[in-house]
């Protein structure tokens, strides 16, 4: 349609033409006049040519948007639009697979919670960071400032934390690895992304460094995120990975795995710290090797191969929409079936079993090990994932314990995943639990868990 | 052979006549547009590269057309993906396609901060002055007086004024080209398809960012044929958003050289200042205290600028190199300078557990109040170290908790050098306890200023006046 030919006169496909008259107005020879008659597969009033004037200049078909409405051609091209054959299905060129690359033996870092998180997504391939500032989660994002340049990758401060995600749909759509620091309100602010990336199955990793709520709240450490990142990621059946750390090792080994993760299921994971894990400090050994990521068949990478690639959470038809529904709910039974992660600590005998994560897990293993001293037979089972919450490796433990005892910072939020898991598994109900929780932006501390655990096994402080 | 696809297969399964029709309206500008972005993409040379983000609005579906690769974003946020794109994968060629609602409503901040970056994309806009796939409402560039389903008496001032974003986009340093066309006549394509391509050219050639508005006509929501709708932009709208060229420096402009990732372990290592030889280690194992167990508290207490969070910091790299498990939480004030600066540190043998210290063996306070804050809590047969220089008299401590006065102040200011007085502490706090040896102290010090070698001295100095200041022992175990 580009070359306009002399010899070449408009062809109209007469049930592509919407009659708006547009060809009309452009043509200076009086060539097209309106339509009476209805078009049986369009349903439109098409245009009617006469071409005995027609000197073949085009502009009628410039004027038209249609692609395939009216076309200069010669007698010859005239074709059908139902003779058009379907084009070959396209089909995705395969994975370029990651690379693992041995890393030389170093001794350990000592570095904070944030800090461990970044490295281990700069060693998990991650060279495209975009984030907005928020306590207490900014230093890791300062971080991949001052190092992304010296290993080529790029940093963007986002305007806000809604563009910071979008960029992050954008890197993830071009098949890079992309991550970013965040705190609550700031998660709040990205859900709208993280709905669109589960819709459009993009792999990203957030850092939730989770403070106190609602609203501003403080910087202090709360775990009031649960509810949001196992329940509430936008709108939509949605549900992503949702990793525990409680050291700033875990901090750099779950960034790690939230990469592997991410891709693995082409989905968000998150990384749910508390206030108190990413301003803490610790002990943090590398891995023994660096990821060298490949290129995803899926991705949209601007080259040949990947040219037929769509990223879209749009599917107008009804039955597309639940058939891509259930292909993530698919999804999701097989994170839930293959995912779950828990550590256990003195479980083996426990008759009262102590529920927590991140910090307070630890807060928890500081009393259980105190309580044990005393000869209270408690153990700590610990989440490394929220969701799936780790309902199997607890089911043997629960029928064995007389009680629960759940540690957290929050309302219940930990709890209530507890439960909902128990009841799925057919086990709800079958002990008494009970909880210590601080809320504000302060922990259980060591000596309160200790106490709620000497009540519960007195028969006092349980809630079930 | 054309960038339109041979059939529109993502066009409701191309069913019917959908294969080959698109889903707009009779006398929609979007259609032309298309064909300027697929007639360009086509000339350039560039369609294995590009990559098409589409919008939320009437084309949303861009992608059922044109063959390239495709990301349909949220709305208003077609910029921000773009950018993602682009800087993760800088060869290919990012086309942001948005209409009025989502350009200069709700994506009004993705749009302007991504023109600001300067990073070489290519947006199209097209304004209607309506928002059509909600059918009819107030655009942001709605005309005064134009009647909408949600202006149903016309749009006055008090509902705002008509935003021109082409003015808007070429007051700023970013975009190397800015230029506002329209569809209405034979002279306007062509205009039109000449700086469509442009903006794509100069992306493809790297030169900057570009910004192409198009006065497009909604005949549906305007209530008019498309004739009428092209007399309407011309008349109306061409006043108030006026053709032409805004901006270009075009000529002289270039985005520079794209980095390229590294996944080299030397410059990962370097990066992250991993070191491959082991620290040197001069204790015993974990300390010998009073209080056996296999973990130690610590708290230092001060305002910010006291050095709390470094001393903390100089106990945790000296217990990890010793080969033992250290933690420290920092907490402060909500000031950026001069607020509350406290530091919990544990120290274990294996692991540390509880990382909080809320009764520490062993408190460093820097002023009165964080005496007063903390004394009460030190551990029994613990120690509270505090700055003689500014605590007169220390009280509420617990029995057997040992107070040791050092002036700290004072001895860092015969040093001339009042910043290390938190050295000066931990002098007196090793010289006190034993907890390890001068010389794991000293290695850390010496590795902390590496690149300011010259403030060793000084510090080492600090760390043995504050050693000689105490006598070795701990308090008095209840």
């Amino acid at each position: 349609m580009a070359h306009v030919d002399v010899r070449e006169k408009p062809v109209l496909h007469e049930e592509c033409c919407k009659g708006c008259g547009r060809c009309r107005e452009a043509c200076a020879r009086g060539c097209i006049a309106p339509g009476a008659d209805i078009n049986e597969l369009s349903g439109l009033v098409p245009i009617v040519l006469s071409l005995d004037a027609c000197n073949g200049c085009g502009l009628c078909a410039e004027a038209c948007p249609e692609p395939y409405g009216l076309e200069m051609a010669g007698p010859e091209a005239e074709r059908e639009a139902a003779a058009v054959a379907p084009r070959a299905r396209f089909v995705a060129p395969a994975d370029v697979p990651d690379a693992r690359v041995p890393l030389p033996h170093a001794r350990p870092l000592v570095v904070k919670g944030t800090h461990a998180s970044a490295i281990g997504a700069l060693l998990a391939g991650c060279r495209h960071f975009f984030g907005y500032p928020i306590t207490p989660s900014t230093e890791g994002a300062e971080l991949m400032a001052k190092l992304l340049p010296a290993l080529g990758g790029s940093f963007v401060q986002a305007p806000s934390e809604v563009a910071a995600v979008n960029m992050m749909y954008g890197a993830a759509g071009a098949g890079r690895r992309t991550m970013t620091f965040t705190s609550s309100p700031g998660f709040s602010l990205m859900l709208e992304g993280v709905s669109y990336l589960v819709g459009a199955e993009l792999p990203t990793v957030f850092v939730n460094v989770m403070r106190a709520g609602p609203g501003l709240g403080n910087i202090g450490p709360e775990q009031s995120d649960l509810k949001l990142v196992c329940r509430g990621l936008g709108h939509g059946s949605t549900h992503a990975i949702v990793l525990a750390p409680a050291t700033p090792q875990e901090m750099l080994d779950f960034t790690m795995l939230a990469f592997e993760l991410a891709f693995r299921y082409r989905n968000p994971v998150v990384v749910a710290a508390d206030g108190h894990l990413g301003q803490m400090t610790g002990k943090v050994e590398l891995p023994r090797a660096l990821v060298k990521p490949g290129l995803p068949g899926w991705a949209v990478s601007g080259d040949a191969a990947h040219r037929g690639n769509l990223h879209s959470s749009i599917l107008l038809r009804e039955a597309d929409q639940e058939a891509h529904n259930l292909h993530l709910f698919d999804k999701y039974a097989r994170m839930t079936a293959a995912e779950q992660r828990a550590e256990e600590l003195r479980c083996e005998d426990a008759d009262t079993v102590v529920v927590a994560c991140g910090t307070p897990a630890r807060m928890a293993a500081g009393a259980v090990t105190a309580l044990r001293a005393e000869g209270v037979r408690v153990g700590l089972f610990r989440p490394q994932t929220v969701w799936p919450f780790p309902v199997a490796a607890l089911l043997p433990l629960v029928r064995r314990a007389r009680r629960i005892v759940v540690v957290e910072a929050s309302d219940g939020q930990l709890e209530d995943e507890l439960r909902l898991a128990l009841s799925h598994a057919g086990a709800g109900g079958e002990v008494p639990i009970a909880h210590v929780r601080r809320h504000g932006g302060i922990l259980p501390s060591q000596r309160e868990i200790a106490d709620g655990v000497r009540k519960a096994v007195a028969g006092r402080g349980v809630t079930a | 052979m054309s960038v339109f696809y041979e059939r529109f297969e993502r066009h409701d399964h191309a069913e019917g006549i959908k294969g080959r029709s698109t889903h707009y309206c009779p006398g929609c500008g979007h259609g032309l547009v298309h064909r300027y972005l697929a007639e360009a993409i086509e000339e350039l040379g560039i369609q294995d590269r590009t990559i098409a983000v589409s919008p939320v609005g009437c084309s949303v579906f861009l992608y059922y057309y044109l063959d390239v690769g495709h990301t349909q974003a949220a709305h208003g946020r077609a910029p921000a993906v773009a950018l993602g794109h682009k800087l993760s994968n800088p060869d290919s060629v990012v086309v942001s396609y948005q209409g009025d609602g989502d350009l200069a409503s709700i994506g009004l901040t993705e749009i302007l901060h991504a023109a600001q970056l300067g990073v070489p994309l290519s947006v199209v806009f097209v304004n209607n002055a309506i928002y059509g796939m909600t059918g009819g409402q107030t655009a942001p560039t709605t005309l005064i007086g134009q009647k909408t389903t949600t202006s149903p008496y016309g749009r006055d001032a008090s509902m705002g004024q008509p935003l021109k974003m082409a003015e808007l986009m070429a007051q700023l340093d970013g975009p190397v080209y800015v230029e506002r066309v329209a569809l209405f006549d034979a002279k306007q394509r062509v205009r039109a398809s000449k700086a469509v391509k442009k903006g794509l050219k100069l992306q493809a050639e790297g030169k900057g960012f570009s910004f192409v508005e198009v006065l497009a006509e909604c005949p549906t929501h305007l209530r008019m044929g498309a004739e009428e709708a092209e007399r309407w932009v011309k008349e109306k709208m061409v006043p108030v958003f006026p053709l032409g060229v805004k901006k270009d420096v075009s000529a002289t402009a270039s985005w520079g050289a794209w980095h390229t990732p590294t996944y080299e372990t030397g410059a990962v290592l370097e990066a992250i200042d991993a070191r491959e030889t082991e620290a040197q280690r001069f204790a015993k194992g974990f300390p010998e205290t009073p209080f056996g167990g296999d973990e130690l508290g610590l708290k230092f207490a001060g305002s910010g600028g006291d050095g709390a969070q470094t001393a903390a910091m100089l106990m945790v790299h000296a217990a990890v190199n010793e080969g033992l498990d250290a933690t420290h939480i920092p907490s402060y004030g909500p000031e950026s300078r001069g607020g509350t600066s406290y530091a919990d540190v544990r120290i274990a043998r294996s692991q540390v557990l509880s990382p909080d210290v809320p009764s520490p063996h062993a408190l460093v306070a820097f002023n009165a109040p964080s005496l007063a804050k903390f004394g009460p809590s030190v551990a029994p047969g613990g120690i509270a170290l505090y700055d003689r220089s500014v605590i007169r008299e220390p009280h509420a401590l617990p029995p057997g908790v040992r107070a040791v006065g050092v002036p700290l102040s004072e001895i860092a200011a015969e040093l001339g050098q009042p910043l290390v007085k938190n050295v000066v502490a931990i002098g007196a706090l090793l010289g006190a306890t034993g907890i390890f040896p001068a010389e794991t102290v000293l290695a850390v010090i010496r590795q902390a200023l590496q690149k300011r070698p010259a403030l060793v001295g000084v510090n080492a100095e600090a760390f043995a006046r504050g050693a000689r200041a105490v006598e070795r022992g701990w308090g008095r175990a209840g």
